[in-house]
């Protein structure tokens, strides 16, 4: 049973491997008719518009719009209960909305308070 | 643009063509047919009118178009036909190189310029084989202190993930579609939330500061639109009672959703436009600002690469867009049926009988469930370009406000739509409409 479910996603992953095989080739060839010169190490370096790059690539990012994504780990996945919800609503009796409204308002007042404390620059 | 070369010669024209035929029809006889006679006792060949084929009687069909029909349609059927050919990859990469062209065409009449003009005889309609030649014999530079599988890995996991994309969205009734899931709508979620991922990897891994900038850009504006995204589709769920697509397709025929859910509309194409980076969200690879972004890096075939899976992105957040909310496939039938005696008993014109055999090879409700999806397809990938000829970009203090404030309210605002026309008997089982 469960595999049968499963067995319905193998052509999402058989068009993945598929389109692997078909542009891995792609670069393949490239590699091969493209010229090859390692005669200077300047040309390796990354690309900062001419300069010769000073420190690491990997730098400090500012963290003010940190708290958006942590945001983010906490109501994707209440989006996704609501279409556990919504997908069976047609056959739920019409009583059964009403805690679903309860629980819209508790993720509408977290939303609020995680928005003001987002707000709050000097606090990030 | 061209001149006929100065030692033209129609004769020697003739002749060259006559030399192509000529080498073609003999290596064809000599090594084609019994190259193909020893693959095919390797493979296992399909049952025509009742009876098992032999490598004999596969060769006999290059002659018989009766036993072509049957052969040609077994194969339309299958689903490496349908992986590589028409719901999927060949399909939507067709539909991705049309894109290119008429972006490039539409965005120089905006701005009064030619576009591509030079390359091929008709508006340069070629220039897009000519940018590929460029691409694939550029030579292709890594950073040195690079993540170098990672970074190399990082263009073709993006079209494959685009691929997979591709790969749940229904195409034509019928089961035109590569993967029928009946969670269809979460798939295409969760392989949406690959993205961002992808665009992270590629831009930590190249170690550079530039690639990194507009990845950590990438990564919050996709994070931040893809709760609107979601929840805008939920409308839709609540009153079709179901997250297969097909289903929803089915669900419009006699009206679209966009008609009832305006709002959960508009809000599905910005976070779309949010999701395809494209203007007025083009932030991670914003030129003005950080050279090219995230693909900063990226050079030769790499680049081409990663341009193709936006690309075929594109072709695949537009057509999601026609599914749930413009009908998919659904329209007048443009043509009247085909006469069925025709397809039976061929055309009678006094003794003569002319039978064409060929004729119901293609489905002809298929053909113009194609046609309507195309057309709209097209027009809701001509209105996902028409903002990069108009608009400035935004920036990303507004973009973030937009996305969290203002379309997960409107979000909202949706559902409650939905849920109204619900419960006040509108829509859904035992509705008026």
């Amino acid at each position: 049973m469960v595999g049968e479910y499963a067995a319905n996603f193998s052509h999402v992953l058989l068009m993945f491997g598929f389109a692997i095989v078909a542009v891995g080739p792609a670069l393949l060839i490239s590699r091969m008719i493209s010229p090859r010169k390692r005669s200077n190490p300047v040309k390796f370096l990354p690309m900062e518009c001419g300069q010769v790059p000073q420190g690491e690539g990997r730098t400090h990012f500012m963290m003010q719009y940190y708290s958006y994504v942590l945001m983010f780990v906490v109501f994707d996945v209440m989006a996704i209960f609501l279409y556990a919800w919504g997908s069976s609503l047609l056959s739920l009796p019409k009583t059964a909305t009403l805690p679903i409204i309860a629980f819209l308002g508790i993720m509408f007042a977290a939303m609020a308070f995680a928005l003001y404390q987002s707000k709050r620059r000097n606090i990030w | 643009m061209s001149a006929i070369a100065p030692k033209f010669r129609f004769s020697y024209f003739l002749r060259s063509i006559l030399d192509n035929v000529f080498w073609i029809i003999t290596l064809l006889t000599l090594v084609g047919i019994p190259l193909a006679m020893v693959l095919f006792f390797y493979f296992e060949l399909p049952v025509m009118n009742n009876n098992l084929t032999s490598p004999y009687l596969m060769l006999t069909t290059i002659a018989d178009p009766s036993r072509q029909v049957p052969l040609l349609k077994s194969i339309m059927h299958s689903d490496f036909f349908r992986i590589t050919a028409f719901p999927g990859f060949g399909f939507a990469a067709l539909l991705a190189a049309a894109t290119i062209f008429i972006e490039r065409k539409m965005l120089a009449k905006l701005q009064l310029r030619v576009g591509p003009f030079y390359c091929g005889k008709i508006e340069g309609i070629l220039q897009l084989a000519g940018d590929g030649l460029k691409l694939i014999s550029k030579e292709i530079i890594i950073p040195a202190k690079a993540d170098k599988p990672i970074f190399w890995a990082a263009p073709v996991l993006f079209v494959a993930t685009a691929a997979a994309f591709v790969a749940l969205i229904p195409v034509a009734g019928g089961g035109w579609v590569v993967a029928d899931v009946d969670v269809g709508l979460l798939a295409v979620f969760a392989i949406i939330g690959f993205f961002p991922v992808i665009t992270v990897l590629s831009a930590w891994s190249a170690n550079s500061k530039f690639p990194f900038i507009g990845g950590i850009r990438a990564l919050h504006q996709m994070v931040s639109f893809e709760i609107p995204l979601i929840l805008s589709v939920l409308g839709i769920v609540i009153l079709t009672g179901s997250l297969n697509l097909s289903e929803i397709v089915q669900s419009q025929i006699h009206y679209w959703w966009i008609v009832f859910l305006p709002i959960g509309a508009i809000v599905f194409f910005i976070a779309m436009l949010a999701e395809l980076e494209r203007i007025p969200f083009d932030l991670p690879e914003a030129e003005s600002e950080i050279v090219a972004g995230w693909l900063t890096e990226f050079s030769g075939m790499m680049y081409g690469l990663v341009q193709l899976g936006s690309y075929v992105k594109l072709y695949a957040f537009s057509a999601l867009f026609v599914v749930l909310f413009l009908g998919g496939w659904n329209g007048p039938m443009i043509w009247p049926p085909f006469p069925e005696d025709i397809i039976k008993n061929g055309i009678v014109m006094g003794p003569i009988t002319a039978h064409i055999p060929g004729l119901p090879l293609l489905d002809q409700q298929m053909i113009n469930d194609v046609v309507w999806f195309v057309i709209k397809t097209m027009g809701v990938i001509f209105m996902i370009l028409l903002p990069r000829g108009v608009f400035p970009r935004i920036r990303i203090d507004l973009l973030l406000h937009i996305g969290w404030y203002k379309l997960i309210g409107l979000c909202f605002v949706n559902i409650f739509i939905a849920l109204g026309l619900l419960y006040a008997g509108v829509l859904g089982p035992g509705g008026i409409l």
